[in-house]
Order: C-alpha cells, then structure tokens, then sequence
C-alpha cells in the first residue's frame, strides 16, 4: 500500500505546488491590470490575456496529476498495488512540473505584470507584452513535458 | 515581393494650392510624409525658405476640438456607451456613408450650440452638487439643535443679559455646571440636547458676570455656536433646507432629462470630433514642407502601385502640382509596407506583431506561414476544437467590420482551426476521447516518444529552412562564399550529426560531420588577423552546435502542447462519465462538459497561438531576419468614431 500512497503523493504535489504559483502569478497580474482599467476600462480585454497566462502552470499540474491518476488506475478502473520502489518513481516524475510549475508561475507573474504596465501605455504592443510571458512559459512546458514522458515510460 | 516596392515623390506646386493638395493627399491616404528637414537637400533648400508659422492657425482648431472632446466626455459620463468584450479589442466605430458625414460636418453652429448646451448643463450640475453637499452639511449642523423650538432671531442679548448658544465636550459638562452653579448662581443654564462626545446648551447671564463666565467657559473648552441669517426655529430651518434640497433634486433630474436629450448630439459630435482631428493632422502635416512666398516642396513616399492614381488624382485636382519620381537611393531607408495575398495575408499579423523588417530583410510572412499553420494544428490537434474555432472566426470576420490586424487575427485563427482539424484527424483527435474515431497517423497518447520525434523533425526542418534563406540572401547580396562557408559548412556539419544518431547513417554521418567542421574550423575565423586567432575562432564556433540543439529541442513544445490539449480534453470527458446514469445526473454531465471543453478550447488556443509565435520568432527569425524597419505610415484620414463609407452617394 505504500508505494500507492506515494504515488498519490505525487499527485498532490503536481496539483499543488503548481496550483500554488498559478494562483500568485494570476493574483499578481490581476492587481496590476486593475489599476491599468481604472484609468482605461476598454483595456479590460487585454489585460485579462496578459492575466491568464501564469493560469497554465496550474492547468499542466493539474494534467500531470490526472495522467497518474489514469497510469494508476484511481480514476477509470481497479487501483493498481504499487511496490514502494514504483511508488517512489511516480512520486519522482511527479516532481519536474510540481517544482518548476511552482516558480515559473510566479516569474511569469512577474513579467505579465510589468506587460500590463507596457500596454497601459502602448497598447498596440500586446503581442510583445505575451512573448515576454511566454519565454518563462517554456520551462515549465520543458517540466511538463519531462514529467509526462516519466510517466509514460514507467511501467505499471 | 510581399515587401512593397516604394517609390519616393517630390512635390512642388503653388501655396494657393497648399491646402487643397494636402486634403487630396490625405483623401488619397497613399503618401507617407517625409521631413523635408531631413532630406539630403535640405541645405540648398534651407537658404530659399521663408521661416513660417504654422502653428498660427492651430489653436483655434485645437480649442474646438477640445470643446468636442469634453462633451462627448460629458454624454459619456452620463449616458455611457459600453463597449463588450470583443469590441475592446477590434474598437467599435460608427459607420456613415459620406453624404451624412459632409451633412454633419456642415452643422458647425449647431455643434457650437450644442457644446455650449452640455457645458451650461455641466456648469449647472455642478453646481447643483456642491449646493447639495452645503445643505446636507447646514442639515447636519443644524439638527441637534432641533428640540430647541424658540425662533432662532430671539434668542439674542438684551441691555442687562446676554444670551448664548454652545457647545461642550462630554466630559466637560459635570465641571462647568459645577463652576456655574458656584460662581455665577444668576446664570441660566438648559441642555438641549447632549450625545456621547459633546453637550449642547443655552446660557443665559447677567452681563455683569461676563468676565467669570468667560473664565469658567474658556476653562471647560466651551465653544459658542452661532447661526447668522437664520430665522424661526431650527426645525423650521431644516424643514427649508429639506425643501430646497427637494427642489435641487427636481433640478437635478429636470438637467438629466435635459442632458437625453442633447444626447441626440452624440453622433454629430462624434463626426465632427473625427473631421477637426483631421483638420488639425492636416495642419500639422504643413510642419513637413518647405515653404517660400510663393510655393511650397514636399517629400514623401508612394507604394509603387499606388503611383498612378496619386498621378491622376494631381492631374485632376491640383493645376500647378509638379511630380517627380525617383527610386529609394542606395542605402536609403524606406518605410516597409507589407502586402501578402491570399491566405499568407493572415500570417502577416505574426510578423506585424514582432516589427516591421528591415529595407534588406524578405518578408518573413510567406516563409513563416506554413510553419505557423502546421506548428498551430499540432498544439491545437482537435477536429471538434479546430471546427469551432473555424466557425466562431468565419462568423466574427463576416458580422463584424473588422480592419487591419484585428481583421488578419481572425483569419488567422480561421486558418489555425482548419489546421487543427487536419491535424485532429491524423492525431485522432474528436474532443478528446469523447467520440471515439480512430487516428489516420497514429495518437501521440498512446506513442508520445514517436510524437516527440515529429515535433523534432518539424523543428529541424525549420531551422534548415531559415538557414538555407539567409544563405539565399547571401548569394543575392554577392557573397556565395559566405553562403557556402557559413551555412553550406552547418548544414555538412549538422546533417552529419543527426545522421550519426540514426541507425545505418553512421559512417557516412561521420565522415559528414568532420568535414563540415573542418569546414567551419577553417572559415568561421576569417575576420580575424592573426592565423592563431583564425583557428582559435574557428574551433569555437563549433560551439554554436548548443544553440542549434537548443533550437530543436524547443520544438518540443509541440509534444507538449499537443498532449496538453488532448488530456485535459479527456479529463473533461472522464469527470463527465462519472455523473452519467440518472437524469439529474445527465443534465450535470452536458454542463460540464460544455463548460469543459470551452475553457479547454480558449486556454489551448491561447496556448498554440503564444507557443506558435515564440517559436516563430525565437527560432526561425533569428537565422535570416534582421528586423527594425520603420512602418509605413500614410498621412491618411484617421477616425476615431466614424467609418465613412467610401461609396460616393451623391
């Protein structure tokens, strides 16, 4: 029973920390946006683009966690007994996305935030506010993808 | 050449004719106006000018305009007009046709009487409101002091008394109606009326004790309270106050029924605010001429295929007009306009959104289009998602006026869902898992490492491709050498490498590579001077393989992106499953699953087209794209409200 309770465990931590660092960055971003819409309430649109971006941290955790769920059979079938040792390497693969998605939320937080103040002025500048965001969207797509391939490659 | 060929233009005609030139120009919208003060001439034509104002006719114009402005402020802070969420992205303007708008622009007066009306209603409510806050302030003040009922005119001093209304803190009280009782025993004292900060009272003394009663009041921090101007009692005070805030109130609304109706305005004022603006860009476009007594010079450039009607249109409207044509001088910069047909003319918003190229540059849209749409429909890889899309962008390109980028972001999500469908297809992707048809290719779920191979091979392809164009541009520019060493030597070099990797390539991937960078080793170096230097540059060029690899692996994201769309697709698809079985329990289950695949819909489009650009820009540009060309920018009519249509009615 062991090695399932750790790859739950790996489920929490994918859902999580990443959840976590998506709720801070979007926080952060929705603070900036709503001192830009008091002054210019048509900015609304924009700035709500701008907002949901550190969102997809969470979204990729949430994923990661609902492919082991599958892999282990919680949701969709029987649950199947894990030894420790393969409990331990979900656990493992859990990890990149959980770690990662946490921090980059964050840092993309940061960068969309100071997007909002780039469109307040220029708002015809969006698509470059975005790409700032999304060169720290990368790492945690590399995470992602480290985690679901694990995943993947181990066999229950 | 999707990069507009530009022509420049020298125009020198009467000074009569000035405005009648710059209307036509702007009309034409076709010209981009150049500085005559930066032009190579400008020396020898500095000497033959006369120094001018054109600013002199500027203000009164700007004055009106800030008349406009202030009342469609006005109406709008009043009656505001929202704008929903798509507006807030593609703007909302009226459209007219051109008689109504040379109709509107006509009714000077009545915009005139019309400004004045909003500004005596604002005028009005403003002071409407500032007269409200004196009342419910004097209300304030005055209500304490409400069971007091003697009018407020008698209570006053006579020869022998003086009388008096005050005020004293709380805590005060105990201490000076004990200082009264003692020392001043013909005072009259009364509470009228007391809370837990301060007791109000009336005194009444003999002016013989004034000195004592000063005393004992200054002592106990009592403050006289005093009411000029007031008479009958305070109740009957407030009761008037009451009634005039009443009539304020009837005002208020009278001025609010007043202010709809100048509302009718609203369209007029929008027009105009959009002809004086156009007015006003006109006058400052004079800045950009050169001027003597009697004519005028402009610079400026023409879109080569524009060239002709400007032509004709000079011929038509302007008699003493003289155009000369030449084309941009060696080296000269010209502004870049972008022109793509067909379907590629989507794409151009992507490359609009990094910058404008440089006047050396190719246009990266059509290069870069196909990539997009492959690279969009791997990340998006859903039928039902792409058809969605598809519909959603056809119908909002067909109901709504969109122009420009707004216009080619539509088309280009219209052709990212057509991608998607392409792609949903091969990948098996029909919402998720939720209808189950089989995949024509293979389905990255169940394969993930054999999509992660097509997401590199789609990656290596584009980076080939952006190398063979800079060495295309290269061998255009006269330097083949430089073509065969810098690219030729990578591309010997990196097909070597991967071939090196692949099963049954080794030994003539071996053999490649060495002599790709032998190649590299001796050429990368032959800016240096010092042959040591040379090698030395060489061997470490080869350094550079990091940032090829780095490249490629980004393409990974295709993988992910792909996988991305599909789990969380059948993570909907799954939750719903679990509700399914009873009534109740169906109905749930089409909510959320309609809610579902919706967010799943917007984030993962969101998602493909951001990871899409990046790697646009980020991996493809940078081989061949040098950017920082300055966009073409007509002197056009510009509108902020109005679209006037441009059929001629009359």
């Amino acid at each position: 029973m062991t090695g399932s309770v750790l790859a739950l465990l790996g489920v929490a931590l994918a859902v999580v920390l990443p959840g976590i660092g998506s709720a801070f960055g979007v926080g952060l971003v929705g603070q900036s946006a709503a001192g830009v819409v008091t002054e210019d309430p048509d900015k609304f649109g924009q700035t709500l683009l701008l907002q949901a971006l550190p969102g997809t941290q969470g979204i990729y955790g949430l994923l990661t966690g609902f492919i082991i769920m599958l892999q282990i059979g919680v949701i969709g079938g029987e649950m199947v007994p894990l030894t420790p040792e393969q409990g331990q390497a979900i656990l493992m693969a859990a990890l990149p996305i959980a770690i990662v998605g946490l921090l980059s939320a964050i840092y993309q937080g940061q960068a969309a935030a100071a997007g909002v103040g780039l469109i307040a002025k220029r708002p015809e500048e969006l698509g470059k506010a975005i790409i700032y965001a999304v060169m720290v969207e990368t790492y945690a797509v590399l995470a992602l993808l480290a985690s679901i391939m694990l995943i993947f490659g181990l066999q229950m | 050449m999707p990069i507009v060929e530009m022509k420049k233009v020298l125009l020198l005609a009467h000074r009569e004719e000035q405005g009648q030139i710059l209307g036509l120009l702007q009309k034409l919208g076709s010209v981009e106006l150049a500085n005559v003060q930066s032009s190579p001439d400008w020396e020898e034509l500095k000497s033959l000018m006369e120094p001018d104002q054109p600013t002199e006719q500027v203000s009164p114009l700007e004055t009106r305009l800030g008349e406009v402005r202030y009342c469609l402020d006005f109406l709008q802070r009043h009656f505001p007009v929202k704008k929903n969420f798509v507006q807030q992205f593609t703007g909302s303007k009226l459209s007219i046709t051109r008689q109504e708008y040379i109709n509107h622009v006509g009714r000077c007066q009545e915009v005139a009487d019309a400004c004045a009306a909003c500004r005596e209603a604002d005028e009005r409510l403003v002071q409407i409101r500032n007269e409200e806050v004196r009342c419910t302030n004097f209300i304030d003040e005055l209500h304490p002091w409400s069971s007091l009922d003697l009018p407020l005119e008698e209570i006053r001093s006579t020869g022998w008394t003086r009388t008096m209304l005050a005020v004293v803190p709380a805590e005060g009280l105990g201490g000076l109606q004990e200082a009264l009782s003692e020392k001043a025993e013909d005072s009259f004292f009364k509470l009228v009326s007391q809370n837990k900060d301060q007791v109000l009272f009336l005194l009444i003394y003999p002016r013989e004790d004034e000195p004592v009663i000063e005393e004992i009041c200054q002592s106990a921090a009592v403050s006289e309270a005093s009411f000029p101007g007031i008479s009958g009692t305070v109740g009957e005070a407030i009761a008037a106050t009451r009634q005039r805030l009443q009539a304020l109130q009837e005002e208020k609304a009278a001025l609010k029924a007043r202010v709809e109706e100048l509302l009718v305005n609203r369209r007029l004022f929008m027009v105009y605010y959009d002809y004086l603006q156009n007015e006003l860009n006109k006058r400052e476009a004079a800045e950009n001429l050169a001027r003597t007594e009697a004519a005028f010079y402009l610079e400026g450039w023409v879109p080569a295929p524009a060239l002709a009607d400007l032509t004709a249109t000079l011929e038509e409207g302007a008699d003493t007009a003289v155009l000369l044509v030449q084309d941009p001088g060696p080296g000269e910069e010209f502004p870049i306009l972008l022109q793509n047909q067909g379907p590629t003319d989507a794409f151009e918003v992507v490359t609009r959104l990094y910058g404008s190229p440089s006047t050396r540059d190719l246009d990266p849209t059509p290069l870069m289009a196909p990539f997009f749409f492959v690279s969009f429909g791997i990340c998006l890889s859903d039928v039902c998602y792409g058809a969605l899309l598809s519909t959603m962008a056809f119908l909002m390109s067909r109901k709504m006026k969109l122009a420009g980028m707004g216009r080619q972001l539509v088309n280009l999500l219209f052709w990212g869902g057509l991608s998607a469908i392409l792609f949903g297809v091969l990948m098996g992707g029909w919402f998720g898992d939720l209808i189950p048809i089989g995949p024509l290719w293979f389905n990255p779920l169940d394969d993930p490492m054999r999509m992660l191979i097509v997401s590199f091979v789609v990656g290596i392809i584009q980076v080939y491709f952006g190398m063979g164009i800079q060495a295309f541009r290269n061998i255009k520019a006269g330097r083949p050498w430089d073509a065969f060493f810098d690219q030729g030597g990578w591309y010997l070099f990196l097909t070597g490498l991967i071939l090196l990797i692949l099963p049954g390539g080794g030994a003539i991937g071996k053999w490649a590579a060495i002599a790709g960078a032998l190649v590299l080793i001796l050429t990368q170096g032959r800016s240096q001077e010092n042959p040591v230097r040379k090698l030395l540059s060489g061997i470490l060029s080869l350094y550079d393989v990091t940032g090829f690899l780095s490249d490629v692996l980004s393409y990974s994201r295709l993988l992910a992106l792909c996988l991305a769309t599909g789990v969380i697709a059948s993570a909907v698809n799954t939750m719903g499953g679990m509700l399914a079985g009873s009534i109740v329990g169906a109905v749930l289950m089409v909510i959320l699953l309609a809610g579902g695949h919706i967010f799943n819909l917007v984030i993962s489009t969101l998602s493909s087209y951001v990871h899409t650009s990046r790697l646009q820009y980020i991996e493809f540009f940078n081989k061949f794209f040098e950017g920082g060309g300055k966009a073409f920018q007509p002197f056009q009519i510009k509108t902020k409200f109005v679209d006037v249509e441009e059929k001629e009615a009359c």
